[in-house]
């Protein structure tokens, strides 16, 4: 069973993680942000809506940035401040919903043209822990328009299940090991020459030597 | 060649006997020498290991058998018998920690008799001289919820139990005390008259409070008597009614005559039957009374603390209440915190005079034997059975090597000493102080050698270090590493310690600024922030001293850049996420600082960045995850990497050369949460969180498991351990973080979480330990050259060294520079000579600290519990260190050989050469 479970982790991937999630259902990321809000803390700034956890597509609509947004920003990050997004994960067995919070430097958020990637970790159980919204490296320049349209990258990832001990395929390996010994003893007929030449050959060696070096001092004394 | 053959031939057959002969001598020789991992003659040599207790529950003076010892049970649920001379533990039984090892009476008849346990009860009697056990038999009560208030005592052979029913009845019942045999029945005393809240046991009486408030009645009960006897009196007669508290206690000590005290005034006695109040008043409200029985009858001894006058001990005679003025005690200089007469005991010597010794309980956990006219024969720090924190300091160097290095240093040298003529006189300056030191060593050396053993000054090796251990109780001790000596302690009876943290914030190395360490805990009752700060070489308050804040503390952190002084700033945040940066001074300082909040119960985990904004630090929370979902779950434990960790290379190379780099993320965090699943049972989680920018790096689930609070956290890799509900046993997960064969960051870049957005590649593995761990933590080094091994305390007693190379995930394969890695096997090997303590056991121990040496090769070990146990590890072998029992003789008289040899040849051939020139 061991094994089974351990082939299917190794080998197909993706099948690993639907297997790791015990649940399906829908899922809805409801992203609200503190920019241009006018007198409440917190807007709206898109929605990331899910048909299946297991199957991992993502709607994402999100709001464009208007000039006010991008001014407001611009003024965090005069001051290096973080743009705090704030996010609402809601599914079909927790309507109430569940808070997460995460930041991006307002000025690296501005410095990449308004394109983050946005991870939410799910358990196998279907619940959210942790959507956490980074900025992606791209460099590129904040296209001069009226209107500018926030990049996001949305990846649902799995907890994944620890590997367990790995029992079965060692003793596998210890039966295999002790039948290739019992098979050994069987089979071990190999001539005397050809299980011990290494013994053999360096007393011949030394024999030889010897025996080189021998008759020169009886030459010396014949002098 | 043909000599050897002849030689061989003649006596080959000689050979074989001989061999045969010394077969035998293997066998024999392997029987007696077991296999250590240490030589014998360095058992104790850096290593030590202390014995504790824990705070006296019970005591008696053991003064039937001839070697004269001290009995305690303990709240520790350790039974022990103490030296009476010096105090050390004669012999020890540790029970099971939680409520079933309970010591509920300890009695001395001819044996040491135990009542312990929660329903059902055994009942055990211990050889008093050895400590063995003579006999046990058990005893389960029928009514479970009464239980608890089960009161026991010995009284002729008879082991007596009873069992308030609160306004109804009392059910005494009586066992022969060797066997267990009931006397037959179970009496019911009716009183209707007991409270749960105004009764006290004085055997054999049972006295209580009873009655409206103004017409209070003291009656009393002698309960193993046969006929029903009720002693009652009305209260008025006593203390004065309208300023009456309801408080009654009996006295302290074992005492044999049944006493009590009444609202911490009076101090009532039965006698015959009768009440009789003493004509001594209790001489303080704070004192512990206690009943004697000397030569010339019964003695009321009081101790009490004063902050002025210090403390106090007074005797007074029973029957005539004339004081004793051989027994009186006062010492201004003594601390003992709320002393407590736990026994005392009194003879005449052959010339009449009075011998008592009584046997102190004190607030501090300590306990203190003292003779009459006051002198403390010993003392047992009883608190260090319960360590919560742990910090090695460094020692500063001595004023000499101070002055050179300071001399040495490129800046200060670059700022003072501009001239060379400068740099000239001050060199000559040092020489000369050090000419001088060199004088007054030798005239001390002649003169006495009665000063410390060593200095508190740095060792050449940096082995020698301060542990400051901070205990349960509240009391705060400096020990020597080397020998285990309390250096000094300090005692603060309002610190909390739950969750108390230590930091260092300013090391010995930068004279002459004293070094600096703060205990931040919690205060008693309020829950509020408490600071001490204190010098941890002598122990003394400095700086902010003892500062009580009146706010709640939600987190704490040292500011990683020192200020002009060399002092890292303390940052505070409370609960209304104020930050509060001590000094208040460096608060400019505070510039990318980040802190996370986890709540244990929730698994709601926040982050604040920490922005100082022209004025003052304030809290920006930035995010915010919930590790258990929205059912929940729970944080069993959140262990970021050691602070100031070095990690020695970047990377790993492979053995075909190529190099995997290790993602080293300095703000990641471990949190393994368990929480329930609707499947599973009980899921644990495992993840790795950045606690700057609260990202998840990594995550892994565990189904059918239970977590347990110990993991490890260091460099590219963790481990933690959790019990597998299904297979029941215990396994360690590791994890190991790689960003991949290429550098995420150009060589010596610095790392940000906030601009990291690809993920590390994780290796996963986890093992099956076949044993019971209580504590992890790995070993620290100077620099990470040195591997890193895992130690593993165990329940069994021991503390075992797991070479990480037995925890990797790649195991089996060949690893670094061709090593081949050991064969991958499900179990963790756990062998006999990786146990750090050979065969001393510790009694349960609880935490493992490490800490670095001055030699990179060693790192310095404490491990806490019942039992303190020290001792210092080398992972790869003491490879910057000669071996101890190197052979300095026969290199020496190698190396002179061959010196010899040199130069003779030199001399024969060239008078050779001589003779050849003159062929």
């Amino acid at each position: 069973m061991y094994f089974q479970s351990f082939a299917v982790t190794s080998l197909l991937v993706l099948f690993n993680y639907a297997a790791c999630i015990d649940y399906d259902g829908w899922l809805n990321i409801k992203i609200e942000h503190s920019l241009n809000c006018g007198t409440e803390k917190y807007c709206s700034r898109g929605n990331i809506a899910l048909k299946s956890i297991r199957a991992g597509a993502a709607v994402i609509d999100q709001i464009q940035f208007n000039k006010q947004h991008i001014d407001q920003l611009k003024s965090l990050a005069d001051i290096d401040s973080f743009y705090t997004i704030k996010t609402i994960v809601t599914s079909a067995d927790n309507s109430k919903g569940t808070e997460f919070y995460s930041s991006v430097k307002a000025k690296a958020f501005l410095d990449n043209g308004l394109s983050d990637v946005i991870n939410a970790w799910v358990l196998p159980n279907g619940a959210v822990i942790a959507v956490s919204f980074q900025v992606t490296n791209s460099s590129q320049p904040l296209p001069n328009k009226s209107s500018n349209k926030i990049n996001s990258n949305f990846y649902l990832r799995y907890v994944e299940q620890a590997p367990v001990p790995d029992t079965a395929t060692y003793i596998q390996k210890l039966e295999r090991e002790r039948e290739a010994r019992e098979k050994g003893d069987v089979k071990d007929n190999k001539s005397f020459l050809a299980k011990y030449w290494m013994y053999i050959v360096p007393i011949a060696i030394f024999v030889m030597i010897s025996g080189a070096s021998n008759p020169e001092p009886a030459a010396q004394g014949g002098r | 060649m043909g000599l050897l053959s002849i030689y061989f031939k003649s006596n080959f057959l000689g050979l074989l006997k001989c061999l045969n002969k010394l077969n035998w001598f293997i066998v024999f020789f392997s029987l007696i020498n077991l296999s250590v991992c240490i030589y014998e003659d360095q058992i104790g040599k850096f290593d030590w290991r202390q014995t504790y207790v824990g705070r006296i529950k019970f005591s008696q003076f053991d003064t039937v058998s001839t070697a004269k010892k001290i009995i305690v049970a303990t709240e520790e649920n350790v039974l022990a018998a103490l030296n009476l001379k010096t105090g050390q533990v004669v012999w020890r039984h540790v029970f099971e920690s939680a409520s079933t090892g309970n010591i509920q009476l300890l009695a001395i008849t001819d044996k040491v008799v135990t009542v312990s346990g929660a329903n059902p009860y055994l009942v055990r009697g211990w050889d008093s001289a050895t400590g063995v056990l003579q006999w046990e038999w058990s005893l389960s009560l029928e009514n479970d919820d009464q239980s608890d208030f089960s009161e026991w005592w010995v009284q002729n052979d008879l082991l007596i139990h009873m069992l308030p029913v609160f306004g109804s009845h009392l059910e005494v019942s009586m066992y022969h005390l060797a066997t267990g045999q009931n006397r037959g029945y179970t009496s019911k005393l009716p009183a209707s008259w007991a409270r749960d809240s105004s009764c006290v046991v004085t055997p054999p009486y049972y006295t209580c409070i009873s009655g409206e408030k103004g017409s209070q009645q003291l009656i009393s009960l002698d309960v193993t008597s046969q006929a029903v006897q009720l002693i009652t009196r009305p209260l008025s007669e006593y203390v004065n009614l309208e300023t009456y508290d309801g408080g009654i206690r009996a006295v302290d000590g074992s005492s044999v005559i049944p006493a009590f005290t009444i609202e911490d005034k009076k101090i009532i006695m039965i006698k015959n039957n009768k009440f009789e109040m003493l004509t001594t008043n209790v001489g303080d409200a704070s004192a512990s009374v206690a009943l004697i029985d000397i030569a010339n009858g019964p003695v009321v001894l009081q101790a009490w603390m004063d902050d002025n006058q210090g403390f106090t001990m007074t005797a007074h005679s029973v029957a005539t209440g004339a004081e004793l003025p051989e027994l009186r005690v006062t010492d201004r200089n003594l601390k003992l915190p709320d002393p407590e007469v736990s026994s005392a005991v009194c003879t005449k010597s052959n010339r009449e005079q009075l011998v008592c010794r009584v046997l102190f309980n004190c607030g501090d956990d300590s306990m203190h034997l003292m003779q009459q006219g006051g002198r403390v024969l010993w003392s047992r720090e009883e608190a260090l059975a319960n360590v919560v924190a742990i910090e090695f300091v460094e020692l500063p160097v001595s004023d000499l090597d101070a002055a050179i290095e300071s001399e040495f240093d490129q800046k200060e040298a670059a700022k003072m000493y501009s001239s060379i003529w400068a740099a000239f006189s001050r060199r000559l300056q040092t020489q000369f102080t050090q000419l001088q030191t060199l004088i007054q060593s030798i005239q001390r050396g002649e003169g006495l050698e009665e000063d410390a053993p060593s200095a508190l000054v740095r060792d050449y090796f940096g082995l020698h270090k301060i542990i400051v251990l901070v205990t349960d109780v509240g009391k705060i001790f400096g020990m020597d590493n080397l020998s285990g000596a309390i250096l000094w302690q300090y005692y603060e009876a309002d610190l909390d310690t739950e969750g108390v943290v230590v930091f260092t914030r300013r090391t010995a190395r930068h004279p002459p600024n004293d070094a600096y360490l703060t205990v931040v805990g919690k205060q008693e009752g309020t829950g509020n922030g408490l600071i001490i700060s204190l010098n941890p070489i002598t122990g003394t308050l400095i700086g902010e001293r003892l500062l009580k804040l009146d706010v709640q503390l939600l987190q704490c952190t040292l500011l990683h850049r020192p200020d002009n002084e060399k002092l890292h700033a303390l940052i505070l945040l409370d609960k209304e996420e104020n930050v509060q940066v001590l000094p208040r001074s460096a608060a400019p300082l505070v510039e990318n600082m980040f802190m996370y909040v986890a709540e244990r119960n929730t698994a709601r985990v926040q982050g604040y960045a920490l922005v100082f904004n022209g004025q003052e630090v304030e809290a920006i929370r930035t995010w915010l995850i919930q590790l258990g979902g929205a059912a929940g779950a729970r944080i069993v434990r959140a262990l970021a990497k050691p602070p100031a960790e070095r990690v020695h290379s970047p990377g790993r190379v492979l053995p075909d050369r190529s190099v995997l780099y290790k993602y080293v993320n300095p703000n990641l965090v471990l949190f393994v949460t368990e929480g329930p699943d609707p499947v599973h049972k009980d899921v644990v989680v495992a993840t790795c969180v950045d606690a700057a920018s609260g990202a998840i790096v990594a995550a892994q689930v565990h189904r059918r498991a239970r977590a347990l609070p110990h993991a490890v956290h260091t460099e590219h890799y963790l481990a933690y351990l959790y019990y597998n509900d299904k297979h029941r046993r215990t396994e360690i997960a590791t994890l190991e973080l790689y960003e991949g064969k290429t550098r995420w960051l150009p060589a010596g870049a610095a790392f940000s979480s906030l601009s990291s957005e690809r993920a590390p590649s994780v290796e996963r593995q986890a093992f099956i330990l076949s044993a019971a761990p209580t504590a992890a933590a790995t070993t620290v080094t100077e620099r990470s050259l040195t591997d890193k091994h895992v130690l593993l305390a165990l329940s069994s007693g021991a503390v075992v060294e797991v070479p990480w190379v037995y925890l990797e995930a790649r195991r089996g394969g060949s690893g670094e520079e061709g090593v081949v890695l050991p064969a991958h096997a499900p179990e963790l090997p756990l062998s006999g000579d990786a146990r750090l303590n050979y065969n001393r056991t510790l009694a349960r121990p609880a935490a493992i600290h490490a800490a670095p040496a001055g030699l990179e090769s060693t790192s310095l070990v404490l491990t806490t519990g019942l039992d303190l146990f020290y001792t210092r590890v080398a992972p790869s072998k003491t490879f910057d260190l000669l071996k101890d029992d190197f052979d300095y003789y026969l290199i020496t008289v190698v190396l002179a050989g061959l010196i010899v040899a040199t130069y003779s040849t030199k001399y024969f051939a060239s008078r050779k050469m001589l003779k050849q020139a003159w062929k």
